[in-house]
């Protein structure tokens, strides 16, 4: 009994995951806080889980290396690429906390859907640390069990409940796949951390193979589902559409990066040896999904829905750069997921003014004559729109340029022309939404009740869609030197 | 003595019953959790037996991780299936129909 040694290197580690734990503490503490908050003032609430939110995001950068740090006996990784898509996932779940303050101002414990929403972070931002499957099931059940419970936030609104229910039990399928699939990776090679799998997989024999493709088919399938790729996406108009306005907002973001995120991760650690196998398996499910994603956006009337397939569309198009297996592909990824975020945030923030007088807005046509009314949040609505589109010069053109390029280089012509093609495909549904907004008369009438910090999340919005699109280089920059370390 | 190979053989089947189970199903969601529930148990009889014939912990541990996540999983399930019955007054699959296009 003399010689315990007490084997952790104590602040090192608990350095590294330094943003987790201080949202962990903060997001436990504001649960108990809120409760001695008046009813009228849970505001309050609101605005420290922000400031947590932006908080978290400088730690994030401040506990960041010249190199990549590894804690907790390899568990966890602290590197460029990690901080990237922190500072998005922080970024992302700060604005959908912005959107929300006023559309959820009437739900009763609003309290609670702030504390979700760092939770959930904290599920993603541990998630794109992981360098060990178990770290990274926890971190996205974390964020899953969080999202699910957000989508039915509106407990007495049928369709959001519905969607919630339909979320979970296609969700909870997804993580079944998701495990079933790192079984058969922990048979073949013993081990759940990913580059150990990279390593033993490289040389395995050949009665394994089976064994391995299955969990490689697994693995994509559910990881597929989170991402929304088809043919998994069929979660997405349903949850995108019944779910509360900033969380569609807070979802079609947050999640998105960190599923991407870990997607790379495990393709570069886990996979290096199967690149052939799941570049074809993905090249499938990118036809796929860039095709359902344009195509049955065209047919919706109720604009959530169209932007949960625009979503699956632009998806297909994220996943050229996983194709592309190169590293400016990954760094296309991350490039994508920033632009989008700002045009999304944009575009939901607008959608949610849209609400009045005992109607959703979400349909086209509550869109009606929007310019006549408000010109300024018709221009910033088309200006957003044509970025989604990816016309050119705005911050949506540089996202598919980035990707579209590395795709290229990596010899994926025929891809790239057939994503072309969807493109154009699907600027058509954009542009109708402008053309609603600026051509047709107003068929039901407006009345804002915008606030300061609406108006000013639709002006920061627009202006970096545009200031992105006019000089896109620091950001593309910043995306490749992250992405240098993982590779 | 029983094999590896038997026991993935178990676990592919209640896997399968699991999948087969939700698609199929067209009575009742309270159904469709017991085959989630029926797919994680696949998943942890696979993580045992790899674990047990490669005599490394590491798999059992990951069981103790899934087993936990399962029940949380389970109690928000049930939770958001209260919430839509208390609107809807069903929990029929056919039923769950309004958000559609």
């Amino acid at each position: 009994m003399a010689n315990v040694t007490f084997p952790f290197p104590f602040p090192d580690h608990l350095f590294a995951l330094m943003p987790e734990i201080f949202v962990a503490v903060i997001a436990m503490a504001l649960l108990l806080f809120d409760l001695f908050i008046d009813k009228d003032k849970k505001a309050i609430t609101a605005y420290i889980a922000i400031a947590t939110s932006v908080m978290a995001a400088v730690l994030s950068v401040q506990a960041m290396m010249p190199t990549s740090v590894s804690a907790f006996y390899g568990f966890f990784v602290l590197d460029h690429f990690a901080v990237l898509a922190k500072v998005l996932i922080c970024v992302g779940t700060a604005f959908g906390m912005i959107l929300s303050i006023d559309y959820m101002k009437k739900e009763a414990n609003i309290g609670e859907y702030y504390v979700l929403m760092l939770f959930s972070m904290l599920g993603m931002m541990l998630m794109v640390s992981a360098t060990n499957f178990i770290i990274m099931y926890l971190g996205l059940e974390l964020m899953a069990l969080c999202v699910y419970v957000l989508v039915g936030y509106q407990r007495d609104v049928l369709r959001s409940n519905e969607a919630a229910l339909k979320y979970f039990i296609l969700g909870a399928l997804s993580s079944c796949m998701l495990l079933y699939g790192i079984t058969f990776f922990y048979g073949v090679t013993g081990s759940f951390d990913f580059a150990t799998i990279g390593t033993a997989l490289a040389d395995v024999d050949a009665n394994a193979h089976t064994a391995v493709m299955l969990g490689m088919v697994f693995i994509i399938a559910g990881l597929g589902f989170k991402v929304s790729m088809a043919p998994f996406h069929m979660w997405t108009p349903d949850a995108y559409e019944g779910a509360p306005t900033p969380v569609t907002a807070f979802m079609s973001i947050a999640p998105k990066v960190a599923g991407f995120a870990i997607f790379i991760r495990i393709l570069v650690d886990a996979m290096p040896s199967l690149q052939h196998e799941y570049t074809t398996i993905l090249t499938g499910m990118a036809v796929l999904t860039m095709a359902i994603g344009n195509l049955a956006a065209i047919a919706q009337r109720n604009i959530k829905r169209l932007l949960a397939y625009s979503t699956i569309g632009h998806v297909g198009f994220i996943m050229l750069g996983l194709i592309a297996a190169n590293a400016d592909g990954y760094a296309g990824v991350m490039v994508y997921m920033a632009i989008y975020l700002f045009m999304n945030m944009g575009v939901f923030a607008i959608i949610i003014l849209m609400r009045r007088d005992g109607i959703q807005g979400e349909l086209l046509d509550d869109f009606a004559g929007l310019s006549r009314v408000r010109p300024g949040y018709a221009l910033a609505m088309g200006l957003l729109m044509f970025s989604l589109a990816g016309i050119p010069f705005l911050g949506g053109f540089w996202a598919k340029y980035v990707v579209f390029m590395a795709a290229v280089e990596a010899g994926h012509l025929y891809l790239v022309l057939y994503a072309l093609l969807f493109s154009a495909v699907g600027a058509f549904y954009y542009i109708r939404v402008v053309k609603y907004i600026y051509f047709d008369e107003e068929k039901v009438a407006f009345n804002f009740t915008d606030s300061r910090l609406m108006q000013a999340t639709i002006v920061l919005m627009t202006i970096a869609t545009v200031a992105l699109g006019i000089y896109p280089d620091p950001l593309i920059d910043l995306c490749k030197q992250a992405v240098v370390g993982l590779i | 003595m029983i094999e590896l190979s038997q026991y993935l053989i178990v676990a592919a089947a209640l896997f399968s019953l699991g999948i087969i189970g939700l698609f199929l199903n067209r009575k009742n969601v309270i159904n469709i959790l017991m085959c989630i529930e029926l797919m994680l148990l696949a998943v942890n009889i696979n993580l045992v037996a790899f674990s047990h014939y490669r005599h490394d912990l590491s798999g059992q541990i990951f069981v103790f991780f899934v087993l936990t996540v399962a029940a949380a999983e389970v109690a928000v399930g049930l939770a958001i299936l209260v919430a839509y019955y208390r609107t809807r007054r069903s929990v029929e699959t056919e039923d769950i129909n309004s958000l559609q296009g």
